[in-house]
């Protein structure tokens, strides 16, 4: 598995505390890595421009803020414009462990899958975290119809192909569950590999919670009125 | 009262739609107003007999209940242009940032 193979794209928004980091480590692994600053409002921005005439780390900005659907969107586009023959997206949080990258594009290069999604573990979590996500992985079994055992996980491997068909429409963060369902949609194969969790105050404060689990909720009722 | 300010209605309505300004359907639906409210103030026992064919208590109940009902489903489309409105800003911060940073 050759790293200049993989790009790896990392949406960012107001990740001051991290992201320099995490964009070093990915560097150091001689990925290409496409980060997409969407609107930070801290010093996010600042600090991406000494990547201006990084060839390797390509800053993408929107100036502002779109949710963390739309920064994939942008970043997968970024991506495939270059044609790699594999995309990975990764948190900017700290959260993913970069070796796991190695983890999750191995069955794709033995094509035993399409798509692998990192699998984190369930009893590692805070427990507020974790019923979140169950509860959006019911979310995605109800109006999706396919149960994942982590539908929230931000690190996904994608071939080529199988970023080129996944359409993402959803901006927020109802975007998890619906690549999972385009995943299911264009018959790709899709396993779970399991990853490493890293767990920091930074963390804990984002991702999935119930408000925002409600919301997405919420979201899907109303994309089902609306086809009526 | 009402005879008048319908019959007033449609005549502009259809001057309006005879100077472009106004697209078919939007032109029906007004002329449907207006007649409505022709007929309610020549004869308001129509409500109450619509009214009661429905179930429902008197014919103002009925007037309000279709109000009600109308002006949900003018918020709901409201919603939904707010949301192509967002979908559109979108694209447009997309199509910024894919430029902003391809340039070579």
């Amino acid at each position: 598995m050759n790293p200049k193979d993989i790009t790896v794209i990392v949406p960012a928004y107001n990740e001051e505390n991290t992201i320099i980091q995490v964009l070093g480590e990915l560097k150091d692994r001689g990925y290409s890595v496409i980060v997409v600053d969407d609107g930070s409002t801290d010093s996010t921005s600042k600090l991406l421009q000494r990547f201006k005439d990084d060839d390797r780390v390509r800053v993408y900005r929107h100036i502002i803020n779109r949710g963390l659907g739309a920064a994939l969107k942008t970043g997968m586009e970024a991506a495939l414009f270059r044609g790699p023959s594999y995309i990975v997206t990764f948190d900017a949080d700290g959260q993913h462990d970069p070796d796991d990258i190695e983890n999750v594009c191995k069955p794709l290069t033995e094509d035993k899958a399409d798509v692998v999604i990192g699998q984190r573990n369930f009893n590692e979590m805070p427990l507020s975290r974790k019923i979140g996500n169950l509860i959006m992985n019911l979310i995605t079994l109800i109006f999706y119809g396919v149960w994942f055992p982590d539908s929230q996980s931000g690190l996904r491997a994608f071939t080529y192909n199988a970023a080129m068909r996944i359409n993402i429409k959803n901006k927020g963060y109802g975007v998890s569950s619906e690549i999972i369902s385009e995943i299911k949609k264009n018959g790709l194969r899709l396993i779970s590999v399991p990853i490493k969790t890293i767990y920091t105050p930074q963390t804990i404060s984002k991702g999935t919670n119930l408000a925002i689990g409600i919301k997405i909720l919420i979201e899907m009722i109303i994309n089902i009125l609306k086809k009526l | 009262m009402g005879v008048i300010v319908g019959l007033i209605g449609i005549i502009i309505s259809l001057k309006r739609f005879k100077e472009g300004k106004t697209s078919p359907t939007v032109f029906v639906i007004w002329l449907l107003a207006w007649l409505s409210l022709i007929i309610i103030s020549i004869s308001p026992y129509t409500t109450s007999y619509l009214a009661n064919i429905m179930g429902i208590g008197r014919g103002l109940d009925l007037i309000l209940i279709l109000a009600i009902i109308g002006a949900y489903y003018l918020l709901f489309r409201i919603y939904i242009m707010i949301e192509n409105i967002e979908m559109e800003l979108t694209r447009l911060v997309r199509e910024l940032a894919l430029r902003e940073g391809d340039e070579e």
